[in-house]
């Protein structure tokens, strides 16, 4: 019996050793599994992470070289034009001016979108605007008459001089591209040292001379950097301008002052809290001490007052801030904000070009936003004619099919800072919003401004 | 079984890592569905019509068929909406116009407000910490870029040109954009420009570039210094 027990105990304790071994083994080989699978799951992802990184390289490397190799072909168009240009007359060399300036705008389009610091690129993208400026201006000046000043051709001689250099320094990149240079593996991150920018505008001390252009088209300086002519009376102090602040937001909690703008327009700076908590940030003129701007977000709620008090409000605080005789001349609403603009008048005429924007918050019937720079900067006493044409001829002038809601005379701001009195009738057709400008004095068609409806808000386009 | 356990767990735990793994190489496929924006459209009186004769036949409008867009049409839309799992916000756009089986007339142009979109964003991802003219500031200098002759010419030029912007360099210009950075490009868009004409900004804090520093300032506000 005991034997027979030993026997069942040593082939339990078999057993016993058997299932462990087995165990043991089982476990090895799951163990094995596990780091087989985990392996591979790494590997896997390891794959794809750079397989997915080598396609956006890829794609990456792509939309540069692309962009590179459509700005060769415009530089290349454009320096070629332009040489046509030089050596014809008439209307070919209307047509080569023309072609220059869209080659020229391509050629911005492209060298943009190249991954180039700012510091480095920024001429280049000013001449060839400037070119395309300049160049369609002059064919412009081409239709009233049969050639180009000898002022202007010497500039052109000196433009085709710059595009030239500038032709010469990319064809010599492109040999490097062929020879392998890759412009994704130039570019440093840290954008003050980027190889590409260096190499493709070579270094400052080799920079080619970009020639002034001096004309009233697109993209001209005279456009850009417009002087202040509005602005009147003495310096005021910052604490006098703290009371105009004070005096016209009387229910102020708090008022800091910001600092100074020292640009375009001297101002000094508050950030004022009023009773409700709201916050708003003015600017006011060092000279003659007028609010300048004003903005802030406003609040979100219910309407407390209407489009028509809105008005009232806004035409109010213009007057209390030395803008004589004005009217609300355009309105929009964006939720419980609306736009005003506000233009004086001077002998019944409308000042288009000396508008100031005013937003007026619904919900509180305040001031949030306010813009009086451009008024500043262009009004002053105009010497104005309101012209031979007669109201009646002006609206005789719309196309039949326009419905016609009303007209006016304006004093319209038209491109390249000229102002000209002209009819402006505003009609409907096809349910859509057209604003004709007919010029009192010749009768012609100045300008057509049409109301484009966004989602938010309308736009006059 | 305990031991057992532990290997399952253990699998479970070395899969999931692995799959992690796996994940992180994905995740740069996944398109951010958030950005898009729902055009709003407004129905001619005739399209009003038909939306009621169509909701009223379906039982889901009592009110009379007065071609107007009123609070009762309105409701009724909203419930045609929930109960044909469409967003129940009472605006007949061109899903809920499907559904009804009726197309919305597209003589009429309708256009998104694509700009103040891309500035909102900008003006996000670039300045949402700033006080709130900071922010209408940022959306200045933008546009300002884009009438300098030394920048391009358009807004999408503007934001997306190389190195531009480092929040759209390091992909912060993909968050959706909160309403006060809206109110701010629309601010901007209407000509509020606290900046008077500068084209940069940057951060004395962290700016890197020695090159900014020698810009002319013109004004500080919050954060950023404004230069010409």
């Amino acid at each position: 019996m005991k034997n027979k027990e030993n026997e069942k105990e040593s082939v339990l304790a078999d057993d016993r050793k058997r299932k462990k071994k087995r165990g043991a083994v089982i476990g090895l080989a799951i163990t094995t599994g596990i780091l087989g699978l985990t392996t591979m799951g790494f590997t896997i992802g390891f794959g794809i992470a750079q397989s997915n990184a080598m396609r956006y390289k890829n794609d990456l490397v792509n939309i540069y070289n692309e962009n590179f190799y459509n700005l060769l072909d415009s530089v290349n168009n454009l320096e070629n034009k332009l040489s046509k240009t030089l050596s014809s007359n008439g209307t070919y060399q209307r047509k080569m001016l023309l072609e220059a300036s869209k080659n020229a705008g391509e050629a911005e389009v492209s060298v943009s979108q190249l991954p180039l610091s700012q510091s480095d690129i920024q001429d280049m993208i000013k001449f060839v605007n400037q070119i395309s400026g300049y160049t369609s201006t002059l064919a412009n000046e081409l239709i009233d008459k049969s050639t180009l000043s000898e002022e202007d051709i010497s500039t052109l001689q000196d433009i085709h001089e710059s595009v030239l250099q500038l032709k010469n320094q990319l064809n010599e990149f492109e040999r490097k591209m062929e020879k392998g240079y890759s412009i994704i593996d130039n570019i440093d991150i840290d954008v003050t040292n980027n190889g590409f920018s260096q190499m493709i505008t070579l270094s400052k001390s080799n920079a080619i001379e970009y020639p002034t252009m001096i004309y009233d088209g697109p993209f001209s300086d005279s456009v850009t950097n417009s002087e202040v002519k509005g602005l009147k009376g003495e310096s005021v102090s910052k604490s006098k301008a703290e009371e105009i602040v004070e005096k016209q937001f009387k229910n102020t909690a708090e008022i800091k002052f910001e600092g100074e703008t020292k640009g375009r327009f001297e101002t000094y700076n508050f950030r004022i809290k009023n009773s409700d908590g709201e916050m708003l940030y003015i600017q006011v003129s060092k000279i003659g001490g007028n609010i300048l701007t004003i903005s802030g977000a406003g609040k979100d709620g219910d309407a407390a007052i209407d489009m028509d008090a809105a008005k009232d409000i806004a035409i109010h605080f213009a007057e209390e801030n030395g803008i004589e005789n004005a009217q609300v001349v355009w309105s929009d609403q964006i939720k419980n904000d609306v736009y005003l603009n506000i233009a004086p008048m001077q002998n019944g005429i409308v000042l288009y070009p000396d508008l100031v924007k005013v937003k007026v918050d619904l919900t509180n019937g305040m001031i949030v936003g306010y813009d009086a720079t451009t008024y500043f900067t262009n009004h002053v006493a105009r010497n104005l004619s309101k012209g031979i044409l007669r109201e009646s001829d002006a609206r005789g002038k719309v196309p039949s099919n326009f419905e016609i809601a009303q007209s006016r005379l304006v004093l319209s701001p038209l491109e390249y800072n000229r102002e000209v009195v002209c009819y402006e009738v505003e009609t409907d057709y096809k349910n859509e919003t057209y604003f004709f400008y007919f010029n009192a004095s010749n009768g012609e068609l100045e300008n057509v401004l049409k109301v484009i409806k966004t989602d938010n808000g309308n736009l006059l386009m | 079984m305990k031991k057992r356990l532990l290997i399952v767990v253990v699998l479970f735990f070395v899969f999931a890592f692995s799959l992690t793994g796996v994940g992180y190489a994905m995740k740069g496929d996944a398109i951010d569905s958030q950005n898009e924006i729902q055009s709003v459209e407004t129905l001619t009186t005739a399209e009003n019509k038909t939306v009621q004769t169509k909701l009223k036949r379906w039982g889901y409008y009592t009110g009379s068929i007065d071609g107007i867009y009123g609070p009762k049409t309105k409701e009724a839309v909203k419930y045609f909406q929930r109960k044909n799992g469409l967003t129940a916000d009472g605006i007949v756009g061109p899903k809920t116009a499907a559904a009804l089986g009726m197309t919305i007339s597209s003589s009429k142009s309708t256009q998104s407000s694509n700009d103040l979109y891309l500035l909102a964003k900008c003006v996000y991802a670039e300045s949402r910490g700033e006080p709130y003219t900071g922010q209408v500031a940022v959306a200045a200098v933008i546009l300002n870029r884009v009438k300098s002759p030394s920048f391009p010419n358009t807004i999408s030029g503007v934001i997306y040109q190389p190195y531009a912007f480092t929040a759209v360099n390091d992909g912060q210009i993909n968050l959706t954009p909160n309403s006060t950075a809206y109110k701010a490009a629309q601010d901007a868009l209407n000509g509020w420009d606290p900046t008077y004409g500068c084209l940069y900004y940057y951060n004395p804090a962290t700016a890197t570039s020695s090159w900014i520093w020698s810009r002319k300032t013109v004004v500080t506000i919050g954060k950023h210094v404004f230069a010409m």
